[in-house]
């Protein structure tokens, strides 16, 4: 099979440039402080935030000057077409690092000196591209929980198809298959990259337009998710009343 | 575990209504807060459910594989529970936080099934291979009496859960390679309505409550869960945290608990009767509502 | 909702320069202001030279910091220090406390030397106290030294609630007992704020 077929399609029907399908809520739950759902095409993810609270773990090494950021990622055991044994195991400790490493760039943890703030992750339906999605709902949640963050955090992933053709927004089939697969996570506004990673070689003549097709795709789902969240505070502002003068702050 | 902590004019106060019918939501003492519950949640199990009641969020999915059987029992299938307790749900869940808990849902879930399951309904070739059910459920949100949400949330799974249809079998001596039908929908629903539905009551003072709120269980002295199937037979009883019972005061409860049984199965099984029959133009919200 | 512009984090609000400067919710970037949070911007224009412009958001977590009044419940108590749990800052009540501890020495200004611990606070007690600067140390430290800080509410050893006699004692409402604390003397303008 083919990952891109001569009619210039792929496995699912996409384009070589398109990107699946975005859909999105924020508040889903009532407990954390912030929490977002979030799906691109079969990947369901959803976050929840806790903090700024008090440090739990290690008080000891905490910095004095800005805040600790805690993050876990776990996929659900049904996540998979086949069975995961155990929630969390290493390769999710290894996400749980690059999460935390994409988060922090944007957060602005000098507001919240001697407190920590806490970024769940669970993965409850795993098609590709999960890490991307986790970071764009982590975002979708910080946002939601309102903690001062410079700008979104926005992530995806792309590929190269018959040794030529960069393929955006990778689904689980075209990860397995064979081609070299990569994820960045950029700053979209200052144009900053804040996590890459690769898998596999590519050839460095092809590392630039597979590099630039998943930074546009990191643009595209930065201008949905834009339009989604104004929309929402739209709604919310109108229910809350802000900007009149009995809101008090 | 819960991130509430009550003072004394608090839980004076919970009391106090208690022993007046009256909860702090309104409730009576036997009633339960709103459930909703949507099926088909995700695309790749065989059978999911998504319960929520009140703040409690459980997403429960069940997948088949194909086993052999335990040597003692070649003519019974297998099935196996799993909680996990996520991290969304709080902080003190992180990392290995949940686990105790999740051992004793799963344990419970087990053990209040056992009796009532049949598992020769899992049996391929007797002897040879089998069913093996995974139950795997995922709490996401903690509102208090977690028990009976993971239950009903289960016997909604399983009751929606569909094993693929075997359409050959090939003999090759002694191994016998089965072969699954390809088509998503060739499929024979299991038979689980007869499943039990696990209630919490709550001691408050001198009087007990069902659907216990955090703060129900905070000031409760002691809370019996007790497993009713559809016609009101108990299954499995288990007596949860400090507190100790008379035997009168325990047979009261559990009998009350039996007759709230009743009722949740009814209500269960009318949902999902309901669900069913409307399949022709549904429309999946999942999170997104 | 009229004309309001609704921003999410990063977007860019306006040029920084002599008549907009920063102001909650906002941060700055190579002249221009940015905002932080997602909310709605609001310019201040109450001052005639420098209009604020700021993102007003739905209520956040609040962080306390040093220079903060706090309200603290004392919860143990030994010769040197008493252990506290910050339930609330500024008057916004925190979700989850933060804990905290007063050192001896802190407790007031004069005769540092002669300070019984017993006789300024009891576990359960309910304290306004402000946050002192941060140090290595890795929880917060209080202090009450100021006339305006100490003891607000407390229980008596019979369990009835206490009325504040003098900066130095307190009488239990039902039996009358007059027990040792340093008590806050609150201003009569701002009673209904403290209760």
């Amino acid at each position: 099979m083919d990952l891109l077929s001569r009619q210039g399609l792929r496995t699912d029907g996409r384009r070589s440039g398109e990107l699946r399908r975005i859909r999105c809520k924020m508040g889903v739950f009532n407990q954390p402080d912030g929490s977002a759902y979030l799906e691109q095409g079969n990947t369901k993810v959803v976050a929840a935030i806790y903090g700024p609270h008090e440090i739990r773990t290690n008080r000891a090494k905490a910095p004095n000057d800005s805040a600790v950021i805690n993050c876990q990622y776990s996929m659900a055991t049904f996540s998979r077409s086949e069975r995961k044994r155990r929630p969390r195991d290493n390769k999710s400790a290894e996400l749980t690092l690059h999460l935390k490493q994409a988060m922090a760039t944007a957060i602005k943890t000098d507001l919240y000196p001697k407190s920590q703030i806490d970024i769940f992750v669970q993965v409850l339906q795993s098609d590709g591209g999960n890490y991307s999605v986790c970071v764009n709902a982590a975002t979708l949640a910080l946002i939601d929980a309102g903690i001062a963050m410079e700008e979104f955090v926005i992530s995806c992933t792309s590929s190269l198809a018959n040794g030529e053709t960069p393929l955006v927004d990778i689904s689980h089939l075209e990860e397995t298959m064979g081609g070299p697969s990569l994820t960045v996570a950029i700053l979209p506004i200052s144009g900053k990259i804040a996590m890459l990673e690769t898998s596999q070689r590519i050839h460095i003549n092809h590392l630039e337009p597979v590099l630039t097709e998943a930074v546009r795709g990191c643009r595209y789902i930065y201008e949905n998710l834009n339009k989604i969240i104004k929309k929402h505070y739209e709604e919310i502002g109108g229910a809350l009343n802000w900007g009149t003068e009995e809101y008090n702050i | 575990m819960s991130l509430v902590s009550l003072n004394e004019a608090e839980k004076v106060y919970i009391i106090h209504g208690v022993e007046e019918n009256f909860r702090c939501d309104g409730r009576s003492r036997q009633d339960y807060r709103p459930l909703e519950l949507e099926m088909d949640i995700v695309s790749n199990a065989n059978g999911s459910a998504r319960l929520r009641l009140a703040n409690s969020d459980i997403l429960v999915c069940v997948k088949v594989e194909i086993d052999t059987p335990l040597p003692e029992a070649p003519k019974d299938g297998k099935i196996e529970y799993f909680v996990d307790c996520s991290a969304n749900a709080t902080p003190a869940f992180e990392g290995r936080g949940g686990e105790h808990l999740a051992a004793e849902l799963s344990r419970f879930l087990c053990l209040a099934h056992g009796p009532v399951f049949n598992l020769s309904k899992l049996c391929i070739v007797p002897g040879q291979s089998c069913w093996k059910l995974f139950v795997d459920v995922l709490i996401l949100e903690c509102g208090g009496n977690l028990f009976d949400a993971v239950s009903l949330a289960a016997k909604a799974a399983l009751c929606n859960t569909s094993l693929p249809n075997i359409v050959g079998t090939y003999e090759d001596g002694q191994n016998i390679d089965l072969q699954i039908s390809d088509d998503p929908f060739d499929t024979k629903p299991l038979e689980a309505s007869d499943l039990p539905v696990l209630v919490s009551l709550c001691k408050i003072g001198n009087s007990y409550v069902a659907d216990p709120t955090i703060e129900e269980e905070i000031c409760g002295a002691g809370c019996i869960v007790v497993s009713v199937t559809p016609k009101g037979n108990v299954t499995a009883v288990l007596k949860k945290g400090a507190g100790s019972f008379m035997p009168d005061t325990l047979n009261e409860i559990i009998m009350s608990g039996s007759h709230i049984g009743i009722l949740l199965n009814k209500a269960l099984n009318e949902t999902l009767i309901q669900d069913m029959s409307s399949n022709v133009c549904k429309q999946q919200y999942g999170f997104l509502k | 909702m009229e004309n309001r512009i609704v921003c999410v984090p990063g977007q860019r609000l306006c040029r920084l320069d002599s008549t907009h400067t920063l102001g909650k919710g906002t941060y700055k970037r190579q002249d221009y202001i940015y905002s932080s949070l997602a909310g709605i911007v609001n310019v201040d224009n109450t001052n005639n030279k420098i209009s604020v412009v700021e993102v007003l958001s739905k209520d956040q977590t609040i962080v306390p910091a040093p220079g903060d009044i706090v309200t603290a419940m004392v919860t143990t108590l030994n010769q040197d220090m008493c252990k506290c749990l910050i339930t609330s800052v500024c008057g916004h009540e925190l979700n989850e406390t933060y804990r905290s501890s007063l050192r001896r020495q802190d407790v007031r200004m004069k005769e540092i030397d002669k300070i019984d611990m017993l006789q300024c606070f009891r576990p359960g007690d309910i304290i306004l106290a402000r946050i002192l600067p941060m140090t290595e140390a890795h929880t917060f430290k209080l202090t009450t030294a100021e006339n305006e800080l100490g003891v607000v509410i407390a229980c008596s050893e019979y369990g009835h609630p206490m009325t504040p006699i003098s900066w130095t004692e307190m009488k239990c409402t039902k039996t009358s007992a007059v027990e040792y604390r340093k008590v806050a003397k609150i201003v009569q303008d701002n009673a209904d704020e403290n209760t």
